[in-house]
């Protein structure tokens, strides 16, 4: 057991190594790199371009792609996490589909508070219907950045809605592993394309690109952004998923994650590569003012009984954000 | 090199089942579970598109479906009490049209202690439903066919031969079941919906734990000589077992008599007209004049003859004892005076619950997870919880872009099922075993319970809430 005195000058070293916070943060590439020496050598591909990951980032997840399937191994949380992921997704798609149908009717204030519930459910299940017909129509093309083992590709690839995956990693063994596992499923081994590849040489633009759990783990968050940006048809969505600087989220993910309770493993998070989601926004505002609409953003949370849950403080631990392309 | 093991290796195991067709479903089992699963898979607007292949060892689509078309006059034996929500779940979610003129809702239950004056009343307006399994069965089979579902197999007169991982070593690939046919199956997510003996769990490797009670349920299906007063079960704890009989429409009334295994082959060989006369005389006369009359029969010192007389004797003699006449409709069943020939039958009872529902690919329902004795009229109710809830489960694993047959979309299914599936076995189990004696102190006790609980409504209604759901 840890005992108080030992206790109080960890927290605070591990408190003062926090930056402050700074809305120029995400834009500025080479303040968070001095605590990680820059890889001086890249076996594959030429890193100058700038969106590319350092090599003991690589490194880290080379030794966890073996287990990365293994949803009681140390993955776990993270496959928890991706239904979290999934139910924001799916949730913000829907959203974003026109009920055309004149018949159906969308009540404009809160149905469920004013009307029985035989008429909520009718109406629910009518605006249900009309969504799921819509979506039925859509065939989107997925760009899923940062994929490692596959496991949001892989829930994204059994979607109906989605045509393709195209999902790419910096670290080899994970690829290996993510094509390896999607090999065993018939209905998706030919719809998930992984590739090794950094973000700038990927060619084609989609309709979805996702960036989660992904921004952390970069050098570059803005460059990565930009590129992602380029990489989004009109009317696109980047979904994107990290986690605020503050010391609660160097609580949460590191203090409790990775060294009391042990579910995320060691090495997995540096703070000082955390972003804001006020930063997110102000990179938007910034670079792409008037051509984005940031459709959603919610806080979430690991219950350790109940799962990730989602609240409704977006500057405090993980997030999710939703960013459409306006056409 | 990790790429090209994997390669290889799934090449190898390809070139064994090259044959093997592709499924998302394989439920083995056409009881009522699997067949509930079945047709709430091809109800569900996130799981109607997975192909879904049931198969069974029975003539499922002739015998069992036919019932629906041309059902008997009579009753048949297998009758089972269905619980307010599960009959919500089966009609409005699974969207199946029972055959309502073979059902009897009832509106109470009348608990009598056998060695005692304890008794416990329990009233609600449909309580519950007795249901001929063959209904139920029958109705789902009706609408699975008039669906008309596609990417939906129905293989029944075929059995099970053999079920092997696609890869041996590799417990999460496709389990590849084989049938009696020839026919080979390469299935996402195999459902073991077969019964107590499942082979589906016995290949999962999960353990079920259990006891047999060293009791069996004997079943018939009795006439009564006018309809009944109230429209209730009857259930009475004799130490040997509960006896209890429920009500079908009309003077049809269904039997289950719990018993020692000496007793329920007794039952099984006597004549129909002394049957019925111990049937009466199990719910009128005291456990000492039952224990004389098994005695006798087994003995032989007593013809069928003067037992008929004489249980009707004793049971004049303890009706005219009470003054007014109408306490005999409020505190004892109408008279039973026939049983529908060859209805009688006999079936072991026992304990299982399996230590977990999932394993990876793989997920038990109904029997194949648990049984229980049938005293509190449960085991058909948790097998459709259990699809209700595991429904529910593969749902949002779908929305959720899970893989249905992975661990991480399964688990779910089990953590809600297995408390409420173990609390309603352990119950039961205690109950039983309450019951079984005829200890006097423990009597005593037990009569002060009944009784106590009996004049406390809302414990009374909290418990009919239990197997009942809540009230409207």
């Amino acid at each position: 057991m840890l005992s108080r005195t030992r206790i109080l000058p960890y927290l605070g070293r591990y408190y003062s190594d926090i930056p402050k916070y700074n809305p120029a943060f995400i834009n500025s590439s080479s303040s968070s790199n001095d605590a990680h020496p820059k890889p001086t050598h890249n076996p594959t591909f030429d890193k100058s371009s700038g969106t590319s990951t350092s090599d003991d980032e690589i490194f880290h997840f080379q030794q966890l792609a073996p287990t990365w399937w293994d949803t009681w191994g140390s993955q776990r949380i993270l496959h928890k996490m991706n239904l979290a992921r999934l139910d924001f997704l799916q949730r913000t798609v829907r959203n974003q589909i026109k009920i055309k149908n004149d018949d159906v009717y969308i009540p404009g204030f809160n149905h469920h508070d004013h009307l029985p519930g035989y008429v909520t459910k009718a109406i629910d299940q009518d605006i249900f219907n009309e969504v799921q017909r819509g979506l039925g129509e859509k065939k989107f093309d997925a760009l899923d950045i940062g994929c490692g083992g596959g496991i949001l590709s892989e829930s994204f690839a059994r979607l109906p809605f989605i045509q393709s995956v195209t999902a790419i990693d910096l670290t080899p063994e994970c690829i290996e592993v993510a094509k390896a596992h999607a090999a065993k499923d018939p209905s998706i081994k030919d719809k998930i394309f992984y590739k090794f590849l950094p973000l700038e040489k990927v060619h084609g633009h989609y309709d979805i690109v996702t960036m989660f759990e992904m921004l952390e783990h970069v050098d570059e968050p803005s460059e990565i952004l930009r590129q992602a940006w380029s990489k989004l048809k009109p009317n696109g969505v980047i979904f994107l998923s990290t986690i605020n600087r503050d010391p609660i989220s160097w609580f949460t993910t590191i203090f409790m994650g990775e060294q009391i309770l042990k579910v995320v493993p060691k090495g997995t998070h540096h703070v000082e590569k955390y972003i804001n989601s006020s930063e997110i926004k102000q990179w938007f505002e910034d670079n792409v003012q008037g051509r984005y609409e940031i459709l959603d953003t919610k806080g979430t949370m690991y219950l350790p009984l109940t799962g990730w849950v989602e609240h409704d403080c977006t500057n405090i631990g993980n997030y999710f954000m939703a960013i459409k392309k306006l056409n | 090199m990790l790429s090209s093991r994997i390669l290889s290796r799934s090449f190898f195991a390809s070139a064994v089942n090259l044959q093997a067709k592709l499924t998302d479903v394989l439920i083995v089992g056409g009881g009522p579970a699997g067949l509930t699963l079945a047709a709430a898979i091809k109800q569900s607007p996130h799981l109607s598109d997975l192909s879904t292949v049931l198969v069974d060892a029975g003539d499922l689509k002739e015998k069992i479906g036919g019932f629906y078309h041309d059902p008997p006059d009579n009753f048949t034996n297998r009758v089972i009490s269905l619980t307010p929500q599960s009959k919500h779940f089966l009609e409005n979610t699974v969207g199946v049209s029972l055959m309502e003129e073979r059902i009897q809702p009832f509106d109470g239950l009348y608990v009598t202690d056998g060695c005692s004056n304890g008794t416990l009343e329990m009233e609600r307006d449909s309580m519950g439903f007795m249901v001929e399994i063959l209904n139920i069965q029958s109705s789902l089979l009706a609408k699975l066919r008039s669906s008309n579902a596609p990417n939906l197999d129905l293989i029944d007169k075929t059995k099970v031969q053999s079920i092997e991982y696609e890869d041996p070593e590799d417990t999460k690939s496709w389990p590849v079941v084989t049938l009696d046919s020839g026919e080979q199956y390469k299935t996402r997510l195999l459902i073991g919906a077969d019964g107590f003996n499942s082979p589906v769990r016995k290949f999962s490797g999960i353990e079920s734990r259990g006891w047999f009670y060293e009791r069996f349920g004997v079943v018939a299906t009795l006439k009564l000589e006018y309809p009944p007063f109230k429209i209730r079960g009857w259930q009475r704890f004799l130490p040997t077992g509960p006896v209890a009989h429920l009500p079908l429409p009309g003077t049809n009334s269904t039997l289950v008599w719990s018993t020692t295994e000496p007793l329920s082959r007794l039952l099984l060989s006597l004549d129909d007209d002394v049957f019925v006369a111990l049937v009466n005389a199990a719910f009128i006369l005291e456990d000492v004049d039952l224990e004389y009359y098994y005695k006798s029969l087994q003995e032989g010192t007593i013809t069928g003859e003067e037992l008929i007389q004489d249980v009707d004797f004793r049971i004049n003699e303890k009706f005219n004892s009470f003054k007014d006449d109408s306490v005999i409709d409020e505190k004892y069943p109408p008279k039973v005076i026939d049983i529908l020939d060859k209805s009688r039958g006999r079936f072991p009872l026992k304990l299982s619950h399996a230590d977990t529902y999932v394993a990876e690919r793989i997920a038990l329902v109904g029997d194949a997870a648990h049984t229980t004795h049938p005293l509190a009229g449960q085991g058909l109710n948790m097998g459709q919880g259990d699809v209700e809830s595991l429904i529910k489960a593969l749902e949002k694993a779908r929305q959720r872009g899970l893989d249905i047959g992975s661990l991480l979309a399964l688990e779910p299914y089990w953590a809600d099922r297995y408390p409420t599936n173990n609390m309603l076995l352990g119950v039961v189990d205690k109950l039983h075993k309450l019951y079984s004696t005829d200890f006097g102190p423990l009597v005593s006790l037990r009569t002060f319970g009944l009784n106590l609980v009996n004049s406390l409504q809302p414990l009374k209604d909290l418990m009919v809430g239990k197997v009942s759901g809540p009230s409207k």
